[in-house]
């Protein structure tokens, strides 16, 4: 069930107010007639003692003013209904062993009332009794006084508080009326304001000037309000801006993809170019031996149709161009298989894992990387050290994938013991290029590892990011190794380094069997 | 039959009671009063009137005001006894009686004569009990014609 403000309102000042009356109407006058009573009874009391005090002063003294004054006093209430004076005797039989307590009326005002000395007090008399106690005279002052005066007093009391009751619930209905006007109707105007805004209506405002909190509230809302559109204004500026910005942005990252895939294939091709010098230079031991023999088994040809050969001779002649051209076959087979190789590297081909059998192909991968930088640098010589694991077979991997990982780790082996070359002057130093593989567990660690210049700890943590490099404008692009950790990591493997500068790196490829 | 002990202590009881007797025979009272309201001689059925609060005011208005030796004194047990045929227990009661139901006002009671004699003299309407005997003569209002009773 929904209490709305205004039922709220009313309900408190109701409580309030029916509360308030109640305590008017009926607690208040039980709690004023008691208090009167009370004093009343107090009063009568004293009066009596008064007069007892008064008599017995009278007897002993032989002074009368005090009883006079006292019973004038008394007798003046118009509330008197009576006075009695009660004398006390006690009463001994007549051998004097036993005595009774006799009271008697001595005298009562109004001479002629007919009072018992049990009088007690009654619907419509307090009876008050005080005791005196003389060498002539003892006995009690019994007072009897009207309750008139207490029961119309109690009617006043009682009158008064409806009144007051009354008072009180119509002040109480006017400030219901005046709250629920002051606080409910700017409150909904408020709400209401407040779901329009909420709606989206920004040129909502309310309009109350009162000086309290609701006031406040209102002027709070309208500068919030305020805000609201002056931020909405702004937001919509900075919108603007924001999807010119956006616009630019995009075509700045169009532009940027346009360049990194430039830039891959640069790399690509770079890597295709050392691949190429380095096939080419195994391509032509082949190439050789198919020219030559080409050559001689053309001679030995010419010398088979010469008219100076024999039978012999020409049986001879055949045999050896049989053999030539067995070697021709053997050498071109050798080249073909090369250019396969070389294939394989440069197609653009969904990879798809295959088992290879891991050692041979990076036997393979340090021949064509070394020899395709020495085709460019035929000075450069460098110590290759190979330490595969025999426990190693096939793997699964995409093996033009992996071949550009090794490939890319063993070229910048090369280059970094090719820096260091340059500027050794140590002469117990030689260049160093190491691969292996190793069983470990579930996995395989390929390990290519250089006694070249080293890495500096401060860019260590930078070298896979794209982009970054070391060497010289023009020959790095800095995409190398930030590809070889993404393909290292489509294999669900992981490749790390560890380096010092000055004394060498080591890259570690882990990879899931 | 009383033996001589017996003889001896009635004999001296019989002898205070005769002088006791002899001495409140002796306490010849008077009567003094204000100059104001009180006559200038009274009848003794007109004194014991008043003295009992029979009669609240004197011919010419003036309220009555009592004034007696208190009953532990000699004149206030003479007058208790001669004027009002009373104890003093017995007149207490009977002014207490009277004071209580309001039918007047009750005597103002003294130690001492001169007390008694400067109260009376200084209050108008004022009727005083005196010994007389220590009393000048001239301030005595004969009572049926005696200056003493």
């Amino acid at each position: 069930m929904r209490i709305t403000l205004k039922t709220k309102i009313w309900l408190t000042v109701l409580s309030v107010v029916m509360m308030f009356a109640f305590f008017i109407l009926f607690y208040f006058p039980i709690q004023q007639e008691k208090y009167l009573l009370k004093n009343f009874n107090k009063e009568i009391q004293n009066l009596a003692n008064t007069v007892a005090l008064g008599v017995k002063i009278a007897i002993t003294e032989q002074n009368f003013e005090g009883v006079q004054t006292a019973m004038d006093f008394v007798k003046g209430d118009p509330h008197l209904n009576f006075i009695s004076m009660i004398q006390t005797d006690t009463v001994w039989n007549d051998n004097h062993t036993n005595f009774s307590i006799k009271k008697a009326i001595f005298k009562t005002y109004p001479e002629g009332k007919l009072v018992s000395v049990n009088q007690v007090s009654n619907d419509t008399i307090l009876v008050k009794e005080a005791p005196f106690y003389t060498s002539m005279m003892s006995g009690s002052i019994l007072l009897g006084f009207s309750k008139n005066e207490i029961v119309e007093s109690k009617k006043q009391i009682r009158f008064t508080s409806l009144i007051v009751s009354l008072i009180v619930f119509v002040v109480g209905i006017i400030i219901g009326f005046w709250l629920a006007k002051n606080i409910s109707v700017p409150v909904l105007a408020l709400r209401d304001a407040a779901n329009k805004v909420g709606e989206g209506d920004l040129t909502q405002r309310v309009s109350n000037y009162s000086q309290d909190e609701i006031g406040e509230l209102g002027q709070a809302f309208n500068r919030m309000v305020n805000d609201l559109e002056k931020a909405r204004e702004e937001i919509k500026s900075s919108n603007i801006a924001l999807a010119s910005t956006n616009s630019e942005l995009q075509s700045t990252v169009e532009n940027l993809k346009s360049t990194q895939a430039q830039l891959i294939q640069s790399e690509k091709m770079a890597s295709l170019g050392q691949l190429t010098a380095g096939i080419a230079h195994e391509i032509q031991n082949p190439l050789n031996f198919v020219n030559n023999f080409s050559e001689l088994s053309v001679e030995l040809i010419a010398e088979f149709e010469s008219e100076d050969a024999t039978q012999d001779d020409k049986e001879d002649i055949i045999k050896d161009i049989k053999s030539n051209l067995e070697k021709i076959a053997h050498h071109g087979k050798r080249a073909d298989r090369i250019v396969k190789g070389m294939l394989m590297h440069s197609r653009e081909q969904k990879g798809e894992k295959i088992p290879v059998k891991i050692n041979q192909q990076l036997d393979e991968d340090i021949t064509i990387a070394y020899h395709g930088l020495r085709a460019k640098n035929s000075a450069f010589q460098c110590e290759i050290v190979k330490e595969f694991d025999a426990n190693i077979d096939k793997i699964n991997i995409i093996p033009q994938d992996i071949n550009r990982v090794v490939i890319n780790l063993l070229n910048n082996a090369f280059y970094a013991v090719g820096d260091r070359l340059i500027s050794n002057t140590d002469l117990s130093w030689k260049p160093a290029v190491k691969i292996s593989t190793k069983l470990s567990n579930s996995s395989i660690v390929i390990g290519i590892e250089d006694n070249g210049t080293g890495i500096h700890k401060e860019v260590m943590e930078k070298i896979f990011n794209p982009f970054f490099t070391t060497k010289p404008t023009g020959e790095g692009t800095g995409l190398g190794l930030s590809i070889c950790y993404d393909i290292i990591k489509s294999h669900g493997g992981e490749i790390t380094v560890e380096s010092e500068f000055g004394k060498g790196t080591l890259f570690n490829i882990r990879l899931t069997i | 039959m009383m033996n001589g002990a017996n003889k001896i202590f009635l004999l001296v009881v019989f002898i205070a009671c005769f002088n006791s007797i002899e001495s409140i025979a002796q306490d010849a009272l008077g009567v003094i009063g204000n100059a104001k309201g009180v006559p200038a001689s009274l009848t003794f059925v007109e004194l014991k009137n008043v003295m009992k609060g029979e009669k609240q005011r004197w011919k010419d208005g003036t309220k009555i005001v009592i004034a007696l030796m208190k009953t532990n004194t000699p004149i206030g047990q003479t007058s208790a006894k001669k004027i009002y045929n009373m104890s003093g227990d017995e007149l207490n009661r009977f002014w207490l009686a009277l004071v209580f139901q309001g039918k007047t006002s009750a005597p103002t009671f003294f130690n001492s004569m001169s007390e008694l004699e400067a109260f009376v003299a200084q209050t108008p309407g004022a009727i005083g009990i005196v010994k007389k005997e220590n009393t000048n003569e001239g301030k005595l209002i004969p009572v049926d014609g005696k200056k003493e009773f």
